[in-house]
């Protein structure tokens, strides 16, 4: 029942951790920043602005985008295998590109390939992440783990910091925004869209938030509390991360995941596994 | 009854093959062709519905036909060799010669029957006539567009089907090694088929690198001639595991390993790509390189749990991760193909060896659904090459204003190479399942490593290729230009069976796959169906999932031709108001290049690692 409204509820969700997300940007950089419901008030700017689009594929695509994100939220909560989820989140990633490949935008074309090498970077450490969970609770099923007694956090200290070092890259946050990139290539997949469609893109992006925050709450384990307060201060983190460093390439993002976080994540898996042996 | 219809699976289509060699003539050849595909089909089924294994004792005449052609086999691939002035391929075949009559002189005589068909056996039956035959039929028309001699071509690829399912049928390693060989003519055969010099050159490379797996065979069998004094497949899983010597099995591998072009022997598979596409879809991805899986899962109830067998999982491993991340600097679309073949018959490969009943089950549905994507792919690749003047990744830039049909069989091919919920991805995540599970047993640690990053470099590459492709001007009108009815036939049937596959793949894999890994394992893995929706222990795919994510998909790669917004106002690409030249193309990822030379040498390591280690050579 809870996952269901999770789901029904998940874009406002998502929008208000967007909302949040600008103010305690603002209040870092000693702004007072927009109300925190900003990102509502642009929702319906942009719903009344007149439709405009380069072509019907490009536009639905970026609609599809927001379906198979949010669809791919509807499985992490209503299914009960954790894996499966995390693929279907490609599908929503696919959406994306494909969309942003099929305009003649140079932007969004780089945009587009950016996209797939952030997909090859954070893809494993989720993955590797799951199976981790796996690990330390017995079971893929989200229920199973939200009722286990020890909080899979302890067991695996690594790889939750191998997570909350590929969340900028799943989220788009600095330094590892190089497919937005607003200063290099004006937002890349979301260049070319306007209006109505825009705004597909961007609810699509709030689900990701809310997506990616979940799985840093099942690392509470039954103890919701805890997994409350990893929450927060991982989002307390992301943004203070996002703020205060500047953007790197996409070959230094890459060596980032491959060199340190995936080491990190399967270091701590061989270390639970013999561990338990 | 099903002794029947093996010798008829195996008999008819060499036979049929001699008669459209015979008669050159389009009627004749179009006609057996055909009709090969409910024939064999419906063989197939049958035999997979008797339960039981079906052992068929031969008459001894027949093993002295096999093993003179044999000789004679080799003495023509000598001539070959001659003829090339390739002294590794004269050399190699005599020493094959001199270790065949080795093999032959000591080979004692066991009252074991040499026909040995399981529901392993049956299941490549099916995947020949529903994957091999239509591509037959697909060259029917292939090799009107500028070939030559198309009905010789013809007849060696329905001939093939014959050859392919008699080698899944021999239990006589002796045989088997004959077929081997006989495979190995029929790549060599195909991929020099244009006769140019190029053509030549790589099928003297496949020559002697699959040869290097003949000699492995032949080393196989005097060792285990030597040290169990049998040579049948039903007879090893008979020897008491705990004392055996591996080395035998070690040499075995070897074979499947060069057969299923796992690094570093993978160069002749991506030399194969200049013959004329049938024969990759057939040879080369669908049908012949699935033997090297298919002679693991019959070692896997004696290797299971050795060392040989972490070694080999290691190796393929390391295969499946490489080759997909070479295949990203590939440009041209059949070597892509190529190298995600070399790279997913590595997973299949590793699942094999690992042998739980679960892996096995996974090896058998990625033996399928890759046959059948891989089969569909390459049919497309050929038509874009034939109707449209496309070979390379440049080539492709906007080809969906081409080519919107082809492009969106190709998107589906792709799609069903690594998606949910389509069979290799059920593969995938089953094998990081079973992986986990091993994992919290304390064993097999490296293995969730390899399948937890290897696929996201697939996923990669493909949405790169589409990428490239769909590409196109804002005004481009999105229609489908007539096609020959031969190829569109062909398309279509693949995309109905993997589509009609897909949506039931819960009572597929668990009342069609299971039982053969049941069968092979003999322990049951835990999969089962319940209604629509594929059940594992506490995870579940369910129905709505598989069905959702089927209608995204299929949303998403006809989306050219069903969104279209009447409404909506169309602009000029904004980029940020600059005018440049629109040719922005993908990365090429060429920086991969440079590891090449050491990613070889770790691939040759584990490759001799596996002999030596896993053979217990030392």
């Amino acid at each position: 029942m809870i996952g269901l409204l999770m789901t029904i509820f998940s874009p406002i969700i998502g929008g208000l951790i967007s909302g949040v997300e600008r103010v305690v940007k603002a209040r870092m950089q000693s702004r007072v920043g927009p109300p925190i419901l900003q990102p509502f008030y642009d929702f319906f700017k942009l719903m009344d602005k007149r439709p405009i689009m380069i072509h019907s594929f490009h536009a639905s695509m970026g609609v599809m985008y927001f379906i198979s994100a949010w669809f791919a939220f509807a499985v992490l909560m209503l299914g009960n295998d954790l894996l499966i989820a995390v693929f279907f989140h490609v599908i929503s990633i696919l959406a994306l590109s494909m969309g942003a490949f099929s305009v003649r935008s140079s932007y969004s074309i780089i945009g587009a390939m950016r996209e797939l090498i952030h997909l090859a970077s954070y893809e494993p450490v989720v993955i590797l992440c799951v199976v981790g969970l796996y690990l330390s609770t017995g079971s893929f099923d989200i229920s199973v783990i939200l009722s286990s007694s020890n909080a899979p956090i302890f067991t695996l200290p690594l790889l939750f910091f191998a997570f909350v070092g590929a969340i900028p890259m799943m989220l788009h946050k600095s330094p590892f925004d190089v497919a937005e990139a607003h200063q290099e290539i004006i937002g890349g997949p979301d260049i070319e869209y306007s209006g109505p469609f825009y705004e597909a893109v961007y609810t699509g992006r709030w689900i990701e938030n809310v997506f990616v925050y979940f799985l840093v709450f099942l690392f509470g384990g039954g103890n919701f509390i805890l997994g409350a307060f990893l929450v927060v201060a991982t989002f307390l983190l992301v943004t203070l991360i996002d703020n205060s460093t500047a953007r790197l390439d996409y070959q230094r993002m890459l060596k980032f995941a491959w060199v340190i976080l995936i080491p990190m994540a399967v270091f701590n898996i061989f270390f639970l596994a013999l561990g338990g042996n | 009854m099903a002794n029947i219809f093996i010798f008829l699976s195996i008999v008819l289509p060499i036979v049929f093959g001699f008669i459209i060699w015979f008669r050159q003539c389009d009627k004749v050849s179009g006609l057996l062709t055909y009709s090969l595909l409910p024939i064999l089909t419906f063989m197939g089924f049958y035999v997979y519905s008797v339960d039981a294994s079906i052992y068929i004792h031969t008459i001894g005449l027949l093993d002295f036909f096999i093993v003179t052609f044999d000789f004679f086999l080799l003495i023509y691939f000598a001539w070959i060799g001659m003829q090339r002035k390739s002294n590794l391929v004269i050399f190699l075949a005599i020493v094959q010669f001199i270790l065949l009559i080795m093999v032959i002189s000591i080979a004692p005589e066991v009252n074991t029957a040499n026909i040995y068909v399981d529901k392993l056996s049956a299941m490549i039956y099916l995947l020949v006539a529903l994957v091999g035959v239509p591509i037959a039929i697909y060259s029917l028309k292939y090799m009107d567009y500028n070939e030559k001699r198309k009905h010789t071509f013809i007849a060696i690829v329905v001939g093939f089907l014959g050859v392919m399912n008699f080698i899944v049928s021999v239990n006589n390693i002796e045989w088997f090694f004959t077929l081997f060989e006989l495979t190995t003519l029929a790549s060599v055969v195909m991929i020099g088929y244009r006769g140019d010099k190029e053509s030549i050159n790589n099928s003297t490379l496949a020559l002697w690198m699959n040869q290097i797996g003949g000699v492995a065979i032949l080393f196989s069998l005097l060792i285990m001639i030597k040290d169990f004094g049998v040579y049948h497949f039903t007879d090893l899983w008979q020897l008491d595991k705990t004392t055996i010597t591996m080395a035998a099995f070690g040499f075995l591998s070897i074979a499947a390993l060069v057969k299923g072009a796992q690094l570093p022997f993978h160069k002749w598979l991506l030399g194969a790509m200049v013959a004329p596409t049938p024969v990759s879809a057939i040879l080369h991805s669908a049908t012949m390189v699935k033997i090297a899986p298919f002679l693991l899962l019959r070692l896997s109830p004696v290797i299971q749990d050795t060392l040989l067998s972490k070694l080999l999982v290691l190796t393929t491993g390391f295969v499946f991760v490489a080759a997909a991340v070479f295949a990203l600097t590939q440009n041209n679309f059949k070597k892509i193909l190529a190298y995600s073949t070399i790279s997913l018959l590595g997973l299949m490969m590793l699942a094999a060896s690992i042998g739980s009943s679960m892996a096995v089950t996974i090896s058998i549905i990625l033996i399928i659904f890759h046959g059948i994507a891989k089969g569909f792919l390459f049919v497309e690749a050929g038509i874009l090459e034939k109707l449209f003047k496309v070979k390379y990744i440049e080539d492709m830039n906007r080809l969906l204003e081409k080519a919107p049909l082809t492009l969106l069989f190709i998107i589906f091919g792709f799609l069903n190479m690594t998606f949910v919920p389509f069979g290799s991805f059920i593969g995938k995540w089953l094998m990081i399942e079973e992986a986990s599970n091993f994992l919290s047993k304390g064993s097999s640690v490296l293995l969730i490593a390899l399948v937890a990053i290897g696929g996201v470099f697939l996923s990669v590459l493909y949405m790169k290729v589409i990428g490239v492709a769909i590409k196109h001007h804002r005004f481009s009108k999105i229609k489908v230009y007539p096609q020959p009815k031969n190829f569109l036939f062909v398309s279509v049937w693949y995309y109905a069976i993997l589509s009609i596959l897909t949506i039931f793949i819960a009572p597929f894999i668990a009342n069609f796959v299971s039982p053969i890994a049941i069968f092979i394992t003999g322990k049951a893995n835990g999969l089962y169906a319940d209604g629509l929706s594929l059940v594992l222990g506490n995870s579940t795919l369910e129905f709505w999932q598989i069905i959702g994510a089927m209608i995204l998909l299929i949303a998403i790669h006809v989306a050219p031709f069903i969104f279209k917004f009447k409404n909506v106002e169309q602009v000029h690409p904004y980029n940020c108001g600059e005018i440049t030249k629109r040719d922005a193309q993908s990365y090429d990822f060429n920086f991969i290049n440079n590891y090449e030379s050491k990613i070889n040498m770790i691939a040759i390591t584990l490759f001799i690692s596996v002999l030596i280690f896993g053979g217990n050579l030392l």
